[in-house]
């Protein structure tokens, strides 16, 4: 059964899937989503920073102020050991909601 | 340039967290403005075009302020409360009940108090667990000392450790009465003046020995905060 909150999951699958290859901050992390998606998603400032807040008081990112070379202090997100654990059921949960729109397609076609 | 941390500090202006919350969300936020005004210059937009395209990703700071404030805040109060308050509340009351079982059970005889001039009544008016008594401070420090070590208030340290007499005080408040009103066998049994001495053994005295036990723990947890705050000034 695919849940209601598979549109917001959509975000959440989205942060949590780039910074499993790694930290990065907020800036960063917007530009790594659309650079991969090739600019089908995209995160305005407004949408991240209060989506990357919740998921950090949720425990599933963990934020950390560093210091780059050129001495720019920034806010590093990595993902947490309950954000791998929350990212494999969200997973699971897309590629359900895909399945179905696949098999919808098809009939539709047909 | 435009100083980012200005604009941002003026659009945010308000936001609703903590000192040091507010200066790490501002900071966060006027240095995305930055990377991005940045970005758009290397790709020769002009300053002005540059500016207002970065600040063109938020439509509505108010709005970005209200959903800042939502996912910071609302999310870390429950929790919070719930070491703070409901934990300690929740330790304290099922561990004072135990003990009273466990005392009601294997423990020392009970006093029953006399009501007037030392003489025992025929119908017992207050039994009084003294054992159980001795053991609430113990618990109220207890209750005391997770409260205050979770961050709580004295507000929060005492409403939590008083918790154990609250089923009592909802008794003599509610109970009683609406048995007093729908029952009439037990509005002949009933003799004021053991109202009050049941008060006092069941709500007044526990209250006081939790507190007690609390008072001590919460006087040295907020001397030594006022102590290390002095020492890192």
């Amino acid at each position: 059964m695919i849940g209601t909150g598979v549109k917001k999951g959509s975000a959440e699958l989205a942060i949590l899937s780039v910074l499993e290859n790694g930290p990065l901050h907020g800036y960063q992390l917007a530009r790594r989503i659309e650079g991969q998606t090739k600019g089908a998603l995209s995160f305005s400032l407004a949408a991240l920073y209060p989506m990357l807040y919740r998921m950090e008081q949720r425990r599933w990112i963990r934020g950390t102020w560093e210091t780059s070379s050129n001495g720019r202090r920034r806010r590093c997100y990595r993902i947490t050991l309950a954000g791998k654990k929350k990212l494999s059921p969200l997973r699971d949960e897309w590629s359900e909601l895909f399945g179905a729109l696949r098999r919808l397609a098809r009939v539709s076609n047909a | 340039m435009p100083d980012w941390q200005r604009i941002v500090r003026q659009r945010l202006a308000g936001l609703a967290l903590d000192s040091e919350q507010a200066r790490q969300v501002l900071e966060e936020v006027a240095g995305h403005l930055e990377e991005d005004y940045q970005s758009l210059l290397d790709k020769f937009v002009p300053e002005e075009e540059a500016a207002h395209r970065a600040l063109k990703q938020v439509d509505d700071w108010q709005e970005l302020k209200q959903r800042i404030e939502s996912a910071r805040n609302q999310e870390t109060i429950m929790p919070k409360r719930v070491a703070q308050f409901w934990l300690p509340a929740f330790l304290t009351l099922s561990l004072s009940m135990v003990l009273l079982a466990l005392i009601q059970r294997f423990g020392p005889n009970p006093w029953i108090a006399p009501v007037s001039g030392g003489r025992l009544r025929m119908t017992p008016v207050a039994v009084v667990y003294v054992s159980w008594l001795l053991t609430l401070p113990l618990i109220g420090a207890m209750g005391a000392y997770l409260s205050r070590r979770a961050g709580g208030s004295t507000r929060a340290v005492f409403s939590s450790i008083v918790s154990p007499v609250l089923p009592y005080l909802a008794f003599f408040l509610v109970g009683l009465p609406v048995a007093l009103i729908l029952d009439d066998h037990v509005a002949h049994n009933l003799m004021i003046p053991a109202l009050f001495v049941g008060l006092s053994a069941w709500v007044i005295f526990p209250a006081i020995a939790l507190l007690a036990g609390a008072w001590p723990v919460h006087f040295l947890a907020s001397r030594r905060l006022a102590s290390g705050r002095v020492a890192g000034n």
